[in-house]
């Protein structure tokens, strides 16, 4: 009887998570795999950390995992800390907060190509913010604005699409807070940033973690924005490894592959526990 | 004359915010897509000085858009059920059945969610190679979307079978009810909003896939956003990429919306029929 539970049990699940797991499982294992040099599709295959040492010594991977941390790191940052004022400012509703809430959460549903199409069409040479400057006075012919050098062009794409998120994710931890909680500290004098640091920030801390890893891990493997938007000079670590992929060299893009899933893992674990540290005040 | 004047600063931060955020790209977008080629806008007009469809139409008529609408309409609607059905057995041993490791197997369905994209793409890919499949294109796209997108529907009907009541399966059964006709009174009615939102969800999911379209798909297979996508970067025409881009996005938010819809209609005690 109870084998034939387990069996049933099994059987249910092969379709569904057993397939996720073949899946998932087969992709990384062929990553690592060919990274060694296994799996070649033209060559032979045989073990062999060549192509990892290759990798280690060319300056375009290095300057590719700089590059994609920076991005990952700042893109998450500035999300959760644009949105921590808008979730706090949105708690109680007043007249108008569904609406504001809902034109803040509409980048969700916009397609990240078409964020960035509209965004270079704004920034564009001769596009409505170069025409508005002039207009005002401030810049006296317009500028160059798309691909510029320190990307700051894609960490605003990242965090017009992923503010959102870190968005709902703080109204709803936010929200469970009481208002009793908040009256008591209120009552025994603490101000308004004492109460964010010592009430708000402590409470919703694993919220803010979720939101932070969540854009993290998306920023870090950015290729669509990086394309199309960044700078001209550097490439994103998901660049690299399809630049790799279109020559032909598997086990290079394999390399990228692997490097980019670890730095997703590591660096996610390390902003987590970062994240706690601050928001529960051990660093100040 | 003080809460006059909050709600008029209220006023003005929420209108150019709406503004900053949303009216003016899209605004812009659509001003771009309506620019006639016959006289460009140039930076010193305020609008396109000769306005028509003919972008539309040209793009319509001229150009792979026909062929991507098709393939992504024709995909997505095919991923949607494929996930569902794969994930329904997955769903009903996660939401009914109590077992060890149950909240393991939670956590290994999201799985697909936090490997990047592009690394999915890239060595699936690698793999079909492998196994000798790499001319097996759409069907590779549909069973990488069904099994991408499947957290979702795993995740939506978990909590639509936890939702079905243990007193109506009983009832049903104490009635004489078969196999079938409990399904059909004690557990689709619980089902329902939640099988709606995993088709709409995973639908919306497969329409705006990029990587494996990309990555599996090229040459052969064009989808809207691999499309755009290359609108976007060797062949790039701004009206074109704003017809395009307005393809894309304006279906999906009227998608989204119905689906906001149904997630909020489907508490338990609607669809159970008590409280």
């Amino acid at each position: 009887m109870k084998l034939r539970r387990g069996l049933l049990i099994i059987g249910l699940l092969t379709p569904g998570l057993g397939l996720i797991l073949a899946l998932i499982g087969t992709v990384v294992y062929i990553a690592v795999s060919q990274s060694f040099g296994y799996y070649s599709l033209n060559g032979t295959s045989e073990f062999s950390t060549e192509f990892w040492s290759k990798m280690a010594g060319r300056k375009a991977f290095k300057r590719s995992i700089q590059y994609s941390i920076y991005i990952g790191v700042f893109s998450a940052i500035f999300s959760v800390a644009l949105a921590y004022p808008l979730a706090i400012w949105l708690r109680k509703p007043f007249a108008g907060s569904n609406f504001i809430g809902a034109v803040l959460k509409a980048p969700l549903l916009v397609h990240g190509l078409v964020a960035a199409f509209l965004f270079i069409n704004v920034i564009s040479y001769h596009g409505i913010l170069n025409q508005f400057m002039q207009w005002l006075g401030i810049w006296s012919e317009p500028r160059r604005l798309q691909n510029d050098p320190n990307a700051y062009g894609v960490l605003i794409l990242q965090t017009w699409k992923n503010m959102p998120f870190a968005l709902l994710l703080l109204t709803g931890a936010v929200q469970s807070i009481s208002d009793d909680v908040l009256d008591a500290a209120r009552d025994l004098g603490a101000g308004t940033w004492d109460r964010f640091r010592r009430i708000i920030a402590p409470l919703t801390v694993s919220g803010m973690q979720a939101a932070m890893v969540i854009i993290f891990i998306g920023a870090v493997a950015d290729f669509s924005f990086q394309v199309i938007a960044g700078p001209t000079n550097k490439q994103s670590l998901s660049q690299l490894m399809v630049s790799f992929k279109g020559r032909g060299d598997w086990h290079s893009a394999a390399v990228v592959g692997v490097s980019l899933m670890m730095i997703a893992l590591v660096g996610s674990a390390i902003l987590a526990v970062v994240a706690r540290m601050v928001m529960r005040g051990r660093i100040k | 004359m003080t809460v006059q004047r909050v709600n008029k600063i209220l006023l003005i931060a929420l209108l150019s915010v709406c503004a900053i955020w949303l009216i003016i790209p899209f605004t812009m977008a659509v001003l771009w897509s309506l620019v006639d080629p016959s006289e460009p806008w140039t930076a010193d007009k305020v609008l396109p000085p000769v306005m028509s469809l003919f972008r539309w139409t040209d793009m319509w008529e001229n150009s792979s858009l026909k062929s991507a609408l098709i393939a992504s309409y024709t995909l997505a609607p095919s991923a949607a059920v494929l996930s569902l059905l794969l994930a329904l057995p997955t769903a009903f041993a996660l939401g009914r059945i109590s077992f060890p490791g149950r909240e393991l197997a939670k956590m290994l369905c999201l799985l697909p969610l936090v490997v990047p994209p592009f690394i999915t793409a890239i060595f699936f890919t690698s793999l079909l190679f492998q196994i000798g499949l790499s001319s097996w294109r759409p069907g590779a796209i549909l069973f990488a979307h069904s099994v991408l997108f499947m957290p979702f529907a795993i995740r939506i009907l978990t909590v639509s079978f936890e939702q079905v009541r243990q007193d109506h399966i009983d009832a049903a059964r104490d009635l004489g009810a078969s196999h079938w006709a409990r399904f059909k009174v004690a557990y689709l009615p619980a089902l329902k909003p939640g099988i709606f939102a995993t088709l709409l969800i995973v639908f919306i999911q497969s329409i705006e896939e990029f990587a494996i379209a990309f990555i599996v798909g090229s040459p052969d297979v064009v989808t809207i956003p691999t499309l755009l996508y290359s609108a976007l970067g060797q062949d790039y025409v701004r009206p074109n990429a704003a017809v395009l881009s307005l393809i894309l996005v304006v279906p999906n938010v009227l998608l989204m919306l119905i689906l906001e819809r149904l997630l909020r209609s489907a508490n338990p005690t609607l669809s159970s029929g008590k409280g």
